[in-house]
C-alpha cells in the first residue's frame, strides 16, 4: 500500500524539492549544478551571489540553489535555509589545508533549527586529482562520525569526469521519497 | 525551551506573511507577493527585512517579475549593502558576459539595460570589481539603449571608486562613445563625462574635449532629444576653443538651438554663446549680430508660465549684468503685468533698473510711478526704491526721478512716504547740494514715519542739512523725547545728527547736545551707542575744531551700483546659467552638500590670439606628483592675468643634470642675447636701466668654494630688474691655468627657472675675476623641490663639472603685475579658507609705514589698501609668483614698535615661509 501511495505521489507530486549546494569557494558547486542540469562541464567563474536551476532527476523535480562559497558570502547562506529539503555539501578533497575550515562551516550549519529535517549529502569532490584525500579521510576530517539524528551519506565524486554524481543523486532521490 | 523563544521570531504579521508568499512555489503567487512588497515600499513601509527573499526571486525569465525585483533592489541596496552582493551573479547572467551557459545572456536588450542600470545603483565597494567586466561589455553592446545606460553607469561607478574607473580604462571607452552613431548614446556619454570631470579630485578635468570630439558633439546635437541637447550644450560650455575661428564656428552651429521650444535648451545655448563671445573679440560684426540674436529667445522665455519665467528672469538678471547690450532695447517686456506673481514682479523690477538708461528713463519712470500706486505693499515699496535707484544710476534724469518721488510723497500714503525718504537720503548722498529744496516737503511728513529705517534716514537728513532747516533743533528735540524707545539705528543717527547740529549752530544747541550725550553714554546699554557717544564727547571737549573736521568731513559719493554681483562671482555664475546656481545667484559650492570645491568654473580670459592663450596656460600649470598641487591649481581669480612675456629661449635640452648631458650645451656656444659678460659691477649701466632705487638683492654668497671647484670659485646672488630675473655671479679663477669652455645648467626646480641663454664666458685667466649676469626664464621644466626654493646648478668648464645648490630668494619671482583690485582682494581674502592663513612676526622693523610700503612696492609687493586701526597701521598687500600663485598679506605695523605682524593667505600656503623670509630681508634691507 505504502509503495503504491508513494508511486502515485511521485506521479502527481508536483512539489519541487528545494536543495542547497554549499561548500567552500572553489569546491566545484557550480560545476556540479550545471553537470546535473545540462549534463556537461561548463567553464565557471566564482559565484558572487547564487545560481538557481531546475533539475529533474527520476521524475523528481529539484530546485537547486548553488550559493557562492567565498568568505564574504558564507554568512548569507542562512538566508536560504528555510524550507530546505536537502543539503549537498561539496568538499574539495585535494584541499587538505582548508578541510578544517570546511568542517567549521558545516558543523554550526547542521545545528540550525531550520535545517533540522534536511537530508545531508556530502560530496568528496575532485577525486580525479592525484594525491587527494580518500573518502574515509574526508569523513573523518569533517567529523561526520559525531552526526546523530541525521539522514546522511558521503560520496566520492569528480564533477569534471561526471563520476559519482549519479550515485549520489540516486541515493538522494530515494531518501527524499522515503522520507514522505 | 526557554522564554527566549518569545523574542526570536515574529511568526505573525504582514512581513511574515509576505515572506512565506515570496517563498511560495507557484510563480504567480510569487509575483503577486513581490507586487505587494513593492506596493508597501512605495507607500513608505520598511520592507527591507525581506531583502533575501526578494533577491531569491530575481532569477527568473519573467520580465515583469524581474523589473519589480530590480526596482526593489535599487531602493534597498543602500540600506542592505552586504546583502546586495547576493544579486551580483544575476546581473552577470543577465549581461552578455557569463561564459557559464551560453544562452544565459539575455537576448532582450531591455533586460540587459535594466541589469546594468540596477547594477550601478548598488553602491557597495566590495562588488565594484565584479561589475567591471559586464560594464565593459555593455559599453560595446549592439543595442544603443544598453550602451546609453552603461555610459551613465560609468559615472555612477566613478562616484564609488574613481580609481577603478581610471584603471579599467572606462574613461577611454566613454570617450569612444562620444563618436557613437546614436545621438542618444553620445548625449549620455557626454553627460557622464562632465559629471566625472566635475567630481575629479584633482580639480583638473580628467577628460579634455578635443576639437574632433567637439565636432562630433555638434553633429549629434541636431539629432538627439531635447534633454540630450541640454547635456551636450552644457559640456560645450566647459570647452575652451583653440582660437577665434573655432569659437565662431561653434557659435554658428549652436545658434539654431535658440529657437528650440524647450526653455532648458535655449538657456544652455545662451550660456555657451555668452561664453564663446567672451573669447571672441568684443566689437566685431559677428559678435554684434550674435548679441542681437540672443535677445528674442530670452524674450520668448518670458511668455511661458510664471515658474519658468522666474527662472528665466533670474538668468536674465545675470546676463544683463554681464552684457547689458543684449537686452537694452527690450525694456518693455520686463514691464510688470497686473497678474504676475509677486516673485516675478520683483525680479522684473530689478531687471528694469539694471536696464534703465537715459534713452528709456521716461518710460521706466512712468511705469514705476504706476507701480507705486498698486495695492501690494511689498511691491510698492520696491517700486519706490527702484525710482531712487534709477535716480542714482541715470544721472541726467535724476531730477525727473526726484520729481516723481515728490509726487509720491504728496500721496501721503504712509509706506510710500517712508520708502521715498529712505531713497531720497541716498539721492542726497549722490548729488549733494542739488535737491535740498525738497527738504521742507520732507519735514512736513515727519509725524507719519514709524519705521526705523525711514526715521533714521530722516534724522540723518536733518542733521546733514541742519544749517538750512530753521527749526532743526526743535525737530531733533522732538525725536529725543522718545530716545530710549527708538531702534538702535535711529538712536545712532540721532546722536550724530545732534552733534552735527551743534557743530553747525553752537549758539542754542548746547543743552541739546549735552542731553543726547548723557542719554547715549549713561542711559543706554548699547555698546555701539555708548562708544560713539564717548568719542563725540571727548572730541568736543578737547578740540571742537578737530571734531568739526571729523564729524562734518566731506563724504565720498556713494557708488552707482551697490547691488551688482562681484565680478568674479558673476563670471562664475554665468558659467552656471540654467542651473540652480544661476537661480540662487550663489556658486554651487555654497549649497550643494558634499561637493568638493574642486573645479570652479570661470569665464575664459579674453584672448587676443591663440599664442597668447598657450603661453598663459603653460605658465599656469605646474605638473607635479604631489597632491598639494591640487591646491595650487584651484587658485581662482577669475581670468588669469597675462604673464610677463619671458624671453622664449628654451634651454637647449631637458637633460637631467646628473645625466651629465652638459655637452649638449657646448654644441652651440653662439650668443643668443640676453646675457652679456661684464667685468664691472655696475650692471644697471650695462643694461641701460635708469638708476632708480632697485629691488633688494641679497649679498653674494659663496656658492662654490675654490677647493671644491678645483680652483674655480663662484660667488652669486639673484636679482630682478625690469621684470627680468638674473643670476649674478662672480667667477674667480684661483687655479694656475686658464679655464675655458664654461657652461651652466639647472636641475628641474619648483618654479621652472632655467637659463634664458647659455653661459658665455670665453676664457678665465689665472687670478682673473669676472662678473657675470645670467638672464633667467621661468619656462623650464618644473619639479617640486624640498625646500621649495632650492635650485641645483651645474657649472662645467674644461676642468670638470661642478654641482652646487643655492636658494632662490623668493622676491625675485614676484611679478610686476601682482596688484589686485580692492574688491577682488577682499573677495579672494574671504574665499580662502582660514586654514590657509599663516601668521608671522617680523622683528627689528625700521622705518615708517610709508617707507616700508615703498620698499615693498620696489620688490613687487603691492599695497592694495592702508588702514589705521587703533594706532596700528594695517597694510593690505598682494603679490603674484611667476607661476601665477597669488599671495595676499596683511601687515600690521605699530609706530615706535619694532615688531610687525604679518598674516598671509594663499591657496598654496606652502610658499608662506619663503614669502616671510623675503619680507624679513626686504624690511631689514
Amino acid at each position: 500500500m505504502g509503495v503504491l501511495f508513494s508511486y502515485f505521489k511521485s506521479l502527481i507530486g508536483t512539489r519541487e524539492m528545494r536543495i542547497l549546494i554549499l561548500g567552500l569557494d572553489g569546491a566545484g558547486k557550480t560545476t556540479i549544478l550545471y553537470r546535473l542540469q545540462v549534463g556537461e562541464v561548463v567553464t565557471t567563474i566564482p559565484t558572487i551571489g547564487f545560481n538557481v536551476e531546475q533539475v529533474t532527476y527520476k521524475n523528481l523535480k529539484f530546485q537547486v540553489w548553488d550559493l557562492g562559497g567565498q568568505t564574504s558570502i558564507r554568512p548569507y547562506w542562512r538566508c536560504y535555509y528555510s524550507n530546505t529539503d536537502a543539503i549537498i555539501y561539496v568538499v574539495d578533497s585535494a584541499d587538505k589545508e582548508r578541510i578544517g575550515i570546511s568542517k567549521d562551516e558545516l558543523v554550526p550549519m547542521l545545528r540550525e533549527e531550520e535545517l533540522a529535517d534536511a537530508i545531508l549529502v556530502v560530496l568528496a569532490n575532485k577525486q580525479d586529482i592525484p594525491g587527494c584525500m580518500s573518502l574515509k579521510e574526508v569523513h573523518q576530517a569533517l567529523g561526520l562520525d559525531a552526526l546523530k539524528n541525521r539522514t546522511f551519506q558521503i560520496f566520492k565524486t569528480s564533477a569534471i569526469k561526471g563520476e559519482g554524481l549519479d550515485n549520489a543523486m540516486e541515493w538522494l532521490a530515494n531518501a527524499l521519497k522515503n522520507r514522505k | 525551551m526557554t522564554d527566549s523563544k518569545y523574542f526570536t521570531t515574529t511568526k505573525k504579521g504582514e512581513i511574515f506573511e509576505l515572506k512565506s508568499e515570496l517563498n511560495n512555489d507557484k510563480k504567480e503567487k510569487k509575483k503577486e507577493a513581490v507586487k505587494k512588497v513593492i506596493a508597501s515600499m512605495t507607500v513608505g513601509k520598511d520592507v527591507s527585512a525581506l531583502f533575501p527573499d526578494v533577491v531569491n526571486c530575481m532569477q527568473t525569465d519573467n520580465l515583469e517579475l524581474k523589473k519589480l525585483v530590480y526596482l526593489y533592489l535599487m531602493n534597498y541596496a543602500k540600506s542592505q549593502p552586504d546583502m546586495a552582493i547576493m544579486a551580483v551573479n544575476t546581473f552577470v547572467k543577465d549581461l552578455p558576459t557569463s561564459q557559464l551557459v551560453k544562452d544565459c545572456e539575455d537576448p532582450n536588450p531591455l533586460i540587459r539595460a535594466l541589469a546594468v542600470r540596477t547594477m550601478g545603483c548598488i553602491r557597495v565597494d566590495k562588488i565594484t570589481e565584479y561589475l567591471c567586466e559586464p560594464l565593459r561589455k555593455c559599453l560595446k553592446d549592439e543595442d544603443p539603449y544598453v550602451r546609453k545606460t552603461a555610459a551613465v553607469c560609468v559615472a555612477k561607478l566613478y562616484d564609488i571608486s574613481s580609481g577603478l574607473v581610471e584603471d579599467q580604462g572606462f574613461l577611454e571607452q566613454l570617450k569612444e562613445l562620444l563618436s557613437d552613431s546614436n545621438p542618444m548614446v553620445v548625449a549620455n556619454a557626454v553627460a557622464a563625462l562632465s559629471e566625472i570631470n566635475e567630481s575629479s579630485p584633482t580639480g583638473q578635468p580628467l577628460v579634455e574635449l578635443t576639437t574632433n570630439t567637439i565636432n562630433k558633439l555638434l553633429t549629434a546635437l541636431n539629432e538627439c532629444t531635447e534633454w540630450g541637447q541640454v547635456f551636450i550644450l552644457d559640456s560645450l560650455s566647459n570647452y575652451t576653443p583653440r582660437d577665434e575661428r573655432e569659437a565662431q564656428s561653434i557659435c554658428e552651429r549652436i545658434t539654431p538651438r535658440l529657437a528650440h521650444a524647450n526653455a532648458a535648451v535655449v538657456l544652455s545655448a545662451v550660456k555657451v554663446l555668452i561664453k564663446m563671445m567672451e573669447i571672441l573679440a568684443g566689437d566685431t560684426e559677428f559678435c554684434n549680430t550674435l548679441s542681437k540674436k540672443l535677445a528674442p529667445p530670452l524674450v520668448t522665455l518670458l511668455s511661458s508660465e510664471p515658474e519658468v519665467q522666474y527662472v528665466a528672469l533670474r538668468n536674465i538678471n545675470l546676463i544683463v549684468q554681464k552684457k547689458p547690450d543684449i537686452l537694452k532695447h527690450e525694456m518693455k517686456v520686463f514691464f510688470v503685468k497686473y497678474n504676475d506673481p509677486i516673485y516675478v514682479k520683483l525680479e522684473k523690477l530689478d531687471i528694469m533698473i539694471r536696464l534703465a538708461s537715459q534713452v528709456n528713463i521716461a518710460q521706466v519712470l512712468s511705469e514705476l510711478k504706476e507701480y507705486a500706486t498698486e495695492v501690494d505693499v511689498d511691491f510698492v515699496r520696491k517700486a519706490v526704491r527702484a525710482i531712487g535707484r534709477c535716480a542714482i544710476k541715470v544721472e541726467p534724469s535724476a531730477e525727473r526721478c526726484v520729481a516723481t518721488l515728490l509726487d509720491l510723497i504728496q500721496t501721503k500714503v504712509n509706506y510710500v512716504v517712508q520708502e521715498a525718504i529712505v531713497v531720497i537720503k541716498d539721492i542726497f548722498r549722490k548729488y549733494p547740494n542739488k535737491y535740498e529744496s525738497i527738504i521742507s516737503t520732507l519735514c512736513e511728513n515727519l509725524d507719519t514715519l514709524d519705521e526705523p529705517e525711514a526715521r533714521a534716514s530722516m534724522v540723518w537728513i536733518i542733521g546733514e542739512y541742519a544749517e538750512r532747516i530753521d527749526n532743526a533743533d526743535e525737530l531733533l528735540d522732538s525725536f529725543l523725547e522718545g530716545f530710549a524707545d527708538e531702534n538702535a539705528q535711529v538712536q545712532l543717527q540721532l546722536l550724530t545728527a545732534v552733534v552735527k547740529l551743534f557743530l553747525k549752530r553752537p549758539q542754542h544747541t548746547q543743552g541739546l547736545v549735552q542731553h543726547v550725550l548723557s542719554l547715549a553714554t549713561q542711559d543706554s546699554d548699547n555698546p555701539d551707542l555708548r562708544d560713539r557717544g564717548f568719542i563725540y564727547w571727548r572730541l568736543l571737549s578737547t578740540d571742537p575744531a578737530a571734531a568739526k573736521e571729523v564729524v562734518l568731513a566731506h563724504k565720498p559719493l556713494i557708488s552707482e551700483e551697490t547691488d551688482l554681483l562681484e565680478p568674479t562671482l558673476l563670471d562664475e555664475l554665468i558659467c552656471h546659467i540654467s542651473s540652480l546656481a544661476s537661480v540662487y545667484h550663489k556658486p554651487p559650492t555654497a549649497f550643494v552638500e558634499g561637493r568638493s570645491a574642486g573645479i570652479r568654473k570661470s569665464l575664459p580670459a579674453r584672448q587676443g590670439s591663440a599664442d597668447d592663450a598657450t603661453t598663459t596656460q603653460e605658465a599656469t600649470v605646474i605638473p607635479n606628483q604631489e597632491s598639494l598641487i591640487g591646491d595650487l591649481l584651484s587658485m581662482d581669480l577669475g581670468a588669469p592675468a597675462p604673464v610677463v612675456p619671458a624671453p622664449a629661449v628654451q634651454p637647449a635640452s631637458n637633460v637631467d643634470l646628473l645625466g651629465g648631458g652638459l655637452d649638449v650645451l657646448l654644441g652651440g656656444p653662439d650668443l643668443t642675447g640676453g646675457a652679456t659678460p661684464s667685468t664691472t659691477g655696475l650692471l644697471g649701466d650695462i643694461f641701460g636701466i635708469p638708476s632708480t632705487p632697485a629691488m633688494y638683492t641679497p649679498p653674494k654668497a659663496c656658492w662654490l668654494p675654490a677647493e671644491k671647484g678645483k680652483g674655480l670659485e663662484v660667488y652669486g646672488t639673484f636679482s630682478r630688474k625690469a621684470g627680468q630675473m638674473y643670476m649674478d655671479m662672480t667667477f674667480t679663477n684661483k687655479a694656475m691655468q686658464a679655464m675655458t669652455g664654461f657652461a651652466i645648467q639647472f636641475n628641474k626646480n619648483s618654479f621652472g627657472i632655467a637659463p634664458a641663454s647659455p653661459l658665455s664666458i670665453p676664457q678665465l685667466q689665472p687670478g682673473q675675476s669676472l662678473e657675470y649676469s645670467l638672464a633667467l626664464s621661468t619656462t623650464g621644466p618644473v619639479q617640486r623641490m624640498e625646500p621649495l626654493t632650492t635650485l641645483q646648478v651645474a657649472v662645467k668648464n674644461n676642468v670638470d663639472v661642478f654641482y652646487y645648490a643655492c636658494q632662490i630668494p623668493m622676491q625675485i619671482i614676484f611679478t610686476e603685475d601682482g596688484t589686485l583690485d580692492k574688491r577682488v582682494f577682499l573677495t579672494t581674502w574671504r574665499d580662502i579658507p582660514s586654514a590657509n592663513e599663516v601668521q608671522y612676526t617680523i622683528n627689528d622693523v625700521k622705518g615708517t609705514t610709508d617707507s616700508i610700503s615703498n620698499k615693498m612696492t620696489l620688490n613687487n609687493i603691492f599695497t592694495i589698501a592702508k588702514r589705521n586701526v587703533e594706532g596700528q597701521d594695517m597694510l593690505y598687500q598682494s603679490l603674484k609668483l611667476t607661476n601665477n600663485i597669488w599671495v595676499l598679506l596683511e601687515l600690521k605695523l605699530q609706530p615706535g614698535v619694532s615688531t610687525a605682524t604679518l598674516s598671509l593667505k594663499s591657496r598654496s600656503v606652502e610658499v608662506a615661509p619663503y614669502v616671510f623670509q623675503a619680507y624679513d630681508s626686504i624690511v631689514k634691507s
